[in-house]
Order: C-alpha cells, then sequence, then structure tokens
C-alpha cells in the first residue's frame, strides 16, 4: 500500500522536511521542480499551501500537512489528529495604530487573504463586515483607505509594526497539522496509523 | 425584455446525465443491490417525489431542501432523503401492519448544497429501513446486509466503521459544558483533533477523567480491539459504558457470523447526532476519497409521525458506488448481445417476438 502524502512548497516545507528526518520517515533529498515524486513507499505532492486541504479532502492524497489558518479558511472536510508544532502564528485582526476603536456606524470593511475567516468572524459578532478579498500585501490595505482593518496572520507582529498596524482580536491560533482523509483513515488504517505514529514520535 | 441567463444546451449546477456504458452500470448496481435486500425480505416501496415540506425535518436537511408552494399556497418539498418519508408511510398507509416491518427504496433525491467533493444536488440512494423489532437484531442484521451488498457489488476491502452517539453525547453531558463549547467540542471531536478538544475543555469545570475521554475518543478508531481500549478511556461515565458494552456485542454478533474481517469501530464518528440514537455507520473503500454508505439507529423518528417504533436503516450511494467501482477497476457492467440489424418494420417485430435484439435500419446514414 502506498500512502500519497500532500505537502506544500511553501513556508510549511522546511519544517515538513525536519520532521519528516526526525521521525525517520523516508523523504525525497530533492524534489527540485518535480511536483510527483516516489520515494521509497510514499508518493509525494508538492502543491500550493491552499490546495493541501483539497487534495486531502478529494482522497488524491491520504494525508498531507496543512496549516490550521488554511484548515479554518478551507473549511475542508478532513481529520486534523496531529498538532506538529511548526508553523506557529496567530490569526489576528490588525488596526492603524491610534485608530478609533469603532471607526463608521455601517459596515466595517475588511482586507483579508482569509474572507470566510473573517467574515464568520465578525458576523458572528454582530458586526456588519464589507470583506475585500486580497491575494498578499494585506498590511498595505487600512493605511492606503481601502479598509478599516485586516485579518491576517502574525508571527513576530514586525510586519504590522512596520505598517503602522496592531494587532487589536485574536481570531485563531494557528500551527501545522497532520491532516488525514476520511476515507483513507479507515481504508487505509495500517498504512496511515503506521506512519501518524511515527510523525507523532517525532512531535512529542 | 431580458433574454435567458443562459445556453439553451447549458446544465444548471449540480446534476448529471448518464449515458451507455456508465447508465448500464448504474443499472446494475440498482439491480444487484436491489436483489441483497429482497434476499433478506426487505420490501420494496416507491414513495413520491414531494410531500409536505414539514415531512423532512432532519435537522440539517431543512437548508439543503428545495421546497415551493402549491396552487392551495401549502409548503411543499422535493424529498431531500427517503427515511423521513418512509417513517410518515409507515405510520399512515402502513399504520395496520404490524412490526417489524422491512422496507427498501431506490431513487434519487434533491437536495441544495454548494459544490464539494463527491457531492451533487441530485443524488441517487438505494437503501432499507427495518421498523420495531428487536434492537440489536435489527442494528446486527442492518450491518449484515449493507457487507453482503459491498460483496454483492464486488467492492474490494471495504470497511463498515462503527460508531454509537451515546459515548459523545454522555462524555459531553458529564462534562457539563454549555452549548455553544458542545457544538465546538462536536465539532473538534468529529476533526479526530486531539488539541483542538483540550484547548475546548481548557478551563472548563469538567472533571479529569471526562476531560482525558473526550480527547481520547479522537483516537478511538480503528479495528475492533479498540473497544477493549475504549471501555477503559470512558470509564469514568456509565452511559457511555453501556455503549459501547452495546457496540461490543454487536461486533461479536457480526464476527460469530463470519463478517469480521468487514468491521471496524470509530468512536469519534459524531456527524449525525441529532438524527441517531444508537449505532451509526459509515462504509469506506481504498479508492474513493469520501464514504460510499451511511446509516445508524433512529429511535425518535416515527414517534413525530405518531407511531412511535424504534428503526435501524443505511443507505449506499449509487453515485459514488459507481465511481469507486471504476476507481478500483472494476469489471464493467455485461454488455448487452449485439442488435442483428433488419431493414423491416415485419422482421423486425418477428424478431422482437423471439426475443433477439433489434436495429431496424431503412439503409439510412447515421451522421
Amino acid at each position: 500500500m502506498t500512502l500519497t502524502v500532500a505537502l506544500s512548497k511553501g513556508k510549511l516545507l522546511a519544517g515538513a522536511t525536519d520532521l519528516f528526518r526526525r521521525a525517520g520517515v523516508p523523504f525525497p533529498e530533492e524534489p527540485g521542480r518535480r511536483l510527483v515524486v516516489d520515494h521509497e513507499g510514499l508518493r509525494f505532492l508538492f502543491v500550493k499551501d491552499a490546495d493541501v486541504p483539497t487534495y486531502v479532502e478529494y482522497g488524491v492524497a491520504d494525508c498531507g500537512i496543512a496549516g490550521r489558518d488554511v484548515l479554518l479558511e478551507a473549511g475542508s472536510d478532513v481529520y486534523e489528529p496531529l498538532d506538529l508544532g511548526f508553523g506557529r502564528c496567530r490569526l489576528v485582526v490588525a488596526r492603524p495604530r491610534n485608530a478609533q476603536a469603532d471607526p463608521r456606524s455601517s459596515a466595517l470593511r475588511v482586507a483579508t487573504k482569509y474572507p470566510r475567516v473573517a467574515t464568520s468572524y465578525f458576523l458572528e459578532r454582530g458586526v456588519s463586515v464589507e470583506v475585500v478579498r486580497l491575494a498578499g500585501s494585506v498590511e498595505l490595505a487600512p493605511g492606503l483607505g481601502l479598509s478599516d482593518c485586516i485579518v491576517d496572520v502574525v508571527e513576530t507582529g514586525g510586519t504590522l509594526e512596520a505598517n503602522g498596524l496592531e494587532a487589536v482580536e485574536d481570531v485563531a491560533p494557528s500551527s501545522a497539522r497532520f491532516i488525514v482523509n476520511r476515507a483513507s483513515y479507515h481504508a487505509h488504517r495500517e498504512a496511515v496509523a503506521a506512519l501518524m505514529g511515527r510523525l507523532r514520535a517525532a512531535v512529542q | 425584455m431580458n433574454g435567458p441567463s443562459h445556453r439553451l444546451v447549458q446544465v444548471p449546477r449540480g446534476v448529471q446525465c448518464f449515458v451507455g456504458d456508465e447508465a448500464l452500470r448504474r443499472r446494475a448496481i440498482e439491480d444487484l443491490t436491489t436483489g441483497v435486500f429482497q434476499g433478506w425480505d426487505y420490501e420494496e416501496i416507491i414513495p413520491p417525489l414531494f410531500d409536505y415540506a414539514d415531512v423532512f425535518s432532519t435537522p440539517g436537511l431543512a437548508a439543503q431542501t428545495y421546497s415551493f408552494l402549491d396552487r392551495d399556497g401549502n409548503l411543499l418539498a422535493l424529498r431531500p432523503d427517503f427515511t423521513s418519508l418512509l417513517a410518515k408511510i409507515a405510520a399512515g398507509r402502513l399504520a395496520h401492519r404490524a412490526a417489524p416491518i422491512r422496507l427498501f427504496y431506490s431513487g434519487e433525491v434533491l437536495r441544495y448544497q454548494p459544490p464539494r467533493a463527491g457531492r451533487h444536488n441530485e443524488l441517487f440512494q438505494m437503501g432499507l429501513e427495518h421498523l420495531g423489532g428487536e434492537s440489536m437484531a435489527a442494528d446486527a442484521e442492518a450491518v449484515a446486509v449493507a457487507v453482503e451488498c459491498l460483496d454483492a457489488l464486488g467492492v474490494r476491502d471495504g470497511v463498515v466503521a462503527l460508531g454509537h452517539v451515546a459515548v459523545f453525547n454522555a462524555l459531553a453531558d458529564a462534562a457539563g459544558v454549555d452549548p455553544a463549547a458542545r457544538g465546538a467540542l462536536r465539532e473538534r471531536v468529529d476533526a479526530k483533533d486531539a488539541s483542538g478538544v483540550a484547548d475546548v475543555l481548557a478551563g472548563g469545570a469538567a472533571a479529569e477523567a471526562v476531560r482525558k475521554a473526550l480527547i481520547g475518543l479522537t483516537s478511538l478508531a480503528g479495528d475492533v480491539s479498540i473497544l477493549d481500549r475504549a471501555a477503559q478511556t470512558v470509564r469514568a461515565v456509565p452511559a457511555a459504558v453501556a455503549a459501547v458494552a452495546e457496540l461490543r456485542a454487536l461486533v461479536d454478533g457480526l464476527a460469530a457470523a463470519g463478517l469480521g474481517r468487514r468491521i471496524a469501530v470509530d468512536l469519534g464518528d459524531v456527524r449525525a447526532l441529532d438524527y441517531y440514537t444508537g449505532l451509526v455507520f459509515r462504509i469506506f473503500a481504498p479508492g474513493l476519497g469520501f464514504e460510499v454508505g451511511s446509516g445508524g439507529r433512529y429511535d425518535g423518528l416515527l414517534a413525530r409521525f405518531g407511531r412511535p417504533l424504534p428503526a435501524v436503516g443505511f443507505m449506499l450511494g449509487l453515485d459514488r458506488i459507481a465511481l469507486l467501482l471504476e476507481r478500483q477497476g472494476a469489471a464493467p457492467a455485461p454488455a448487452l448481445a449485439a442488435a442483428e440489424v433488419v431493414t423491416s418494420l415485419a422482421a423486425a417485430c418477428e424478431k422482437r417476438r423471439a426475443g433477439t435484439r433489434v436495429r431496424l435500419t431503412s439503409g439510412e446514414r447515421t451522421r
């Protein structure tokens, strides 16, 4: 039974590589530009961050590693049995320093790469919201008048500070998660349990 | 005047159409499954395609139901599932019939749902309902029929994962969390996210043993030996212990009938808690990333229609079974015999009387 593992080519790759090495799980040396790599009984897919949950939800990959932030945004129907402990960051609401607490009486305008998370966060708190979806450099938006605030991930807060913003509310903590397809969990129980066991041992 | 917003050949989202070999395979799947249901003495029921909307009040389905007003102003709905309809019929039209009543169905249900993995708006379901009778025996029978369906359909390495809603419910009751936290707890148990469960319970009033049991629930899935560990994990909460014991008896009965290798356990299955009251199960097989069927015990539903009867049932999704068989490389449905070409209607009718497949041509060219 060859398990297929979906990994992000992005910021979680270094942590995932390190984890697999520590766990003694075979890991391809240099994937280079190859997107599918068969390596010692495992098949690795190297895909975009936000696509990892999709590959796993559809069962194209049996398991994978994705940030909790990405999982929250994707709303994917997958198991998340292991918190891998790396890639720690926080999803926060940030706004310009010295901004008024309640800048407008009508809908709050929020710029974000996480429209789903941002929308439900504010609506659940009874705040009407207009979400402006951006693909990156979200920190620019309030300063240029595109939005009142942003919802984004922060690690150290350095980028926020450099752009005159401060985190005012925590939306959710995030870290890398080992995720498993719901059918693979049962239909490939032994292989999934073996891989999960080795990763768990390496995390603790 | 505005023109139509779509081209005439455009299809609405979420519908499908099957032609030729695909249709043959679907027909074969339906016939094989129906044969198994009939083999266990279940009786076919062909319920209406729509009914009053209040019949379909299954939690979670209401938002997915296509409803409309009839000329008299009644709110009607296209059936989003069969179980409610069958319960209504058992309590109405079949009210005189003594329990247990064994019924099966095969047909489309319609649901509005956002496009996602393996979901369509028009689904073809085949399933059975066992109404009344002794619960443990009925549960075992339902699982056994499901296993036979997998075998009859040629599904390789299918797994039926059994759970029991009382395990989570009893632990959540014992944890004494408020409704919002209970929802969050259930969502994290459903994701098998141990650290997420711990976060929800952090700072709460739950006793340490209950807290540990709820966290443990996220890893109580696997082969049936899990039940031994489960009994230990939940030992602080008697109702959860009883539910595990009930599952143990069911598993032992299935093993004694030679079905053990198809059976697994998943005590973290909390998907359909609002609906089911005891056993729950889901059917998986290698090759498809989502379940191909599911079922469970719903002792509360028939009382709504005025005939309180315990009940268990399950359904298989024909669309998913077809996809699974294709992925598993199952042989295609047997082809029909080649049609004999005849050129006159009289000759064609004669051949048909003898049962021969014919293709009547008048020498026309195909185009």
